[in-house]
This record gives structure tokens, C-alpha cells and sequence, in this order.
């Protein structure tokens, strides 16, 4: 298995490497972390319905859609990432693509404890501490491979991720805001002195060596540099972009695993109510 | 039939990308399989290709997600798009929980009724469906 600890790289690099790697048909371990923030839409994510495009251009925060699943994220530089590649053919790879999560996901685990956070999967796909959802995952077939991508918070910056997002009203805004710090958290909330990434990545390096065997450190050739500029020409087009994607009748934004802020309207009027995803309401707004 | 937990219709057609096909004349209507919405997990959203629209056996002919996992659907023939279920836009779930029936995806125009040679009957798709359980159960 390639190893490609980038350390910093471009914000459009943190997502084309492991998407030209899949498209070539390389299996490969990217860790690094973007030098600016960006914007990153799920595969079926709908950007007039999800993203205040408005607010992003005011900002010049650049929009992405990346092929694996899941929903918009804020991404910036205090998140390092951990994106791995496999051929869809890897006898290690299960049919059932999220049964991997498990294994993917326990590096950032140990990294997580580490530093005292009592991490813990939670299924299928999310990373908690004391309830509160600390990485954002997801994963997608691309050409053919299956990439898996995730991230370890180091801080996060709710104030822009409310404000990125396309709400019906101002209070819906104020709700989001709240019901992300109410049920996420980073290492920022548990450690108090800075983490380097240094440290970070090789812990978790040596965790990836211990499921995948010595990795092969190796830095992007040509052929990959080539390939990830052709991916972000295309992935940035407006055409890929503005691509349809799901709907809903009434807003409803996932914060983490099972909870979901939703705007019901009723007989009664608008309802605002963040639910877990079995429809109990979790707390009144 | 049944495979392990698995409902397996005698009168289909089956592929290695877990889609039924069920055959009549020059048409055949298509869907996923018991066992194949059983590995993709909770359908939250799929793309379905439109009426008119034309593909080559082992072209891409949608695209599914689930619990935080996209992958594409695989056109198990080839054939033109004739009708496709335009109700699981809106409650993709219907795969899950009736594959046979409502669940359906497709139905199409076949342009090769050679390639149904390349299909799986119920006896073989069974046999693999065990296999494949089988090679699960070995990772774990």
C-alpha cells in the first residue's frame, strides 16, 4: 500500500489526489490537510437547496463536489484528513461497504484517545465522544475503486458552517448553530495546547501500518498531478456542480448520526424540531 | 427459493450486481435484488436514468446512495430505457422493503436477447449469493 503523507497541500489537492488515484486505479493512503477553507458537496447533495452560494462568493470560499456520499461539509485547515483507496477487487474489502467503517475508522479512534477524548464508532459511519460526533466520513465507489475519506477535527468553526448553509429563516440559522455545538466536539474542546500535525498523522500512520502492513511512503508522480488537475477542471464546473440532486419538502440538515434539524409544516403553522432519525424529538426549540 | 435470509424468485433472472430481471418478449422490467438491497442498507436517495436513454450491458444506468456510501447501478443488459419507478425519487426505501414488487427500477427495451445467456438462473444466482455469504463471513 502507498503512503502519501502530503502534510499541507492546495484545498482543491485534498480532494483530487484520492479521486485521481481511484480514477487510475491505484490503491494508495492520502493524510494531509487544506491551506484554505472550501465548501465540499456530497455526490447527491442539491447546491441550490443546501448552499448560501451568495455568502460563499462573499467570502470566496470555493465549492467542490466530491463523488463519495454523505452531505456539505465546511472543510478547512484545522482538519487533517485520512483518505484511503482500494481496488473494488480487495479480498480485505467487504460487499457491504459500510462494514468497513469499523476497521477505516479505528485509527482516527486511537488518535482521538490519544489525547483523553473516550472515542468510539458510532454506527454507521460517524466518530463520537461523549455523544458528540467528531469526524465527518463517507464513502463512494470511484472508477474502480471504492475510496473511504475521513477527518479528525481539531477545531471547527461553526459560525461559517451555520452561515454556509441554505436556511429558510434567520432562527432556523441561530437553531443550526446551536444543535452543532450541542452535539459535536473536536480535540480543540478536549486538549489545551495546539496539536501538530506531525504528531497527529504519524499516530495515525502507525495505526493504518498495523491493519495494512509497512506502508510505501511515496509523493504524488506526474501521472497523478495530471490527473487530479483534469478531476478539479471537471469537478468544479458549474455543470457538475448544479447537477440535481435530492430534495426535500421541508429543510432538513443532518448535524451527526441520528440527529437531524427539521422544519415541519403543519395545520398548526411551521414547526422547527431537531429529531433524532427515528422521529423523536430530541429537545423543543 | 430462499437463500439463507434471502428471497430468490424462480421466474428471474439474476446478475453478479445483484439485479433481477424478469424477461417478457423484446421487454424486461428490472430491479435490486433481496440480497442486494440487503447489502446497500437503508436507500436514502436514487438516481434513475429516463425514458429514451440507451445502454450497453455494464454501462452505468444510475446511482444509488445509502448510509453514507455511494456506489453506481450497473446496466445488467442492453436496451433503451422505457419507464423507470419515478415513485423511488421520492421513497427510495421501497427497494428495501419490497425488491420484487414496488421496488422495481426499470423497464427496457432489450436491444440483444442474446446477453440474457450471460444472466444467472434462480438455482446459480443462489449458489452464488452462498458463496459470496460464505467469503463475508471469512473477513469478518
Amino acid at each position: 500500500m502507498d503512503l502519501y503523507n502530503l502534510g499541507e497541500v492546495s484545498w482543491w489537492e485534498s480532494q483530487c489526489f484520492y479521486h485521481a488515484l481511484a480514477h487510475l486505479g491505484r490503491e494508495g493512503l492520502i493524510v494531509c490537510y487544506p491551506s484554505s477553507p472550501y465548501v465540499c458537496l456530497g455526490l447527491h447533495d442539491d447546491l441550490d437547496q443546501e448552499i448560501d452560494r451568495e455568502y460563499c462568493e462573499k467570502l470566496r470560499i470555493p465549492i467542490f463536489r466530491r463523488e463519495t456520499g454523505g452531505g456539505v461539509v465546511y472543510l478547512d485547515s484545522r482538519q487533517v484528513f485520512f483518505q484511503l483507496v482500494l481496488r473494488r477487487d480487495n479480498p480485505q474489502l467487504p460487499l457491504r461497504r459500510y462494514r468497513y467503517y469499523g476497521k477505516f475508522l479505528q485509527p482516527a479512534i486511537c488518535v482521538y484517545r490519544q489525547y483523553g477524548v473516550p472515542a468510539e464508532i458510532k454506527a454507521p459511519a460517524d466518530i463520537a465522544a461523549a455523544g458528540r460526533k467528531c469526524s465527518g466520513n463517507a464513502c463512494g465507489d470511484v472508477g474502480d475503486c471504492v475510496a473511504y475519506v475521513g477527518n479528525i477535527l481539531l477545531d471547527f468553526d461553526y459560525a461559517i458552517m451555520s452561515n454556509i448553509l441554505k436556511v429558510p429563516y434567520p432562527q432556523f440559522r441561530e437553531h443550526l448553530y446551536q444543535a452543532m455545538q450541542a452535539n459535536m466536539t473536536t480535540l480543540n474542546d478536549w486538549v489545551n495546547y495546539s496539536v501538530s500535525y506531525d504528531d497527529l498523522s504519524s499516530t495515525l500512520i502507525d495505526e493504518f501500518k498495523m491493519q495494512w502492513g509497512e506502508l510505501n511512503p511515496r509523493m504524488p508522480d506526474q501521472e497523478l498531478i495530471d490527473k487530479s488537475s483534469e478531476i478539479y477542471q471537471r469537478f468544479t464546473a458549474e455543470e457538475w456542480l448544479g447537477m440535481p440532486g435530492r430534495r426535500y419538502p421541508d429543510r432538513k440538515i443532518k448535524i451527526a448520526e441520528g440527529v437531524v434539524l427539521m422544519e415541519r409544516k403543519g395545520q398548526v403553522g411551521t414547526v422547527l424540531d431537531l429529531l433524532a432519525t427515528n422521529g423523536r424529538k430530541i429537545n423543543a426549540l | 427459493m430462499h437463500c439463507k435470509k434471502y428471497d430468490i424468485p424462480e421466474n428471474l433472472f439474476y446478475d453478479t450486481n445483484d439485479f433481477w430481471i424478469k424477461v417478457n418478449g423484446e421487454e424486461a422490467v428490472v430491479g435490486m435484488t433481496d440480497y442486494g438491497q440487503s447489502n446497500t442498507g437503508d436507500i436514502l436517495y436514487l438516481e434513475l436514468s429516463r425514458a429514451g436513454e440507451i445502454f450497453k450491458q455494464g454501462d452505468k444506468f444510475g446511482s444509488i446512495e445509502s448510509g453514507k456510501w455511494v456506489g453506481n447501478l450497473t446496466a445488467p443488459l442492453s436496451g433503451a430505457v422505457l419507464d423507470s419507478n419515478n415513485e423511488l425519487e421520492r421513497n427510495p426505501r421501497k427497494v428495501n422493503i419490497d425488491a420484487y414488487g414496488e421496488g422495481w427500477m426499470y423497464r427496457i427495451k432489450l436491444s440483444d436477447p442474446n446477453e440474457l445467456k450471460s444472466l444467472m438462473a434462480c438455482r446459480e444466482y443462489a449458489a452464488w449469493v452462498a458463496e459470496q455469504e460464505t467469503s463475508e463471513e471469512e473477513k469478518g
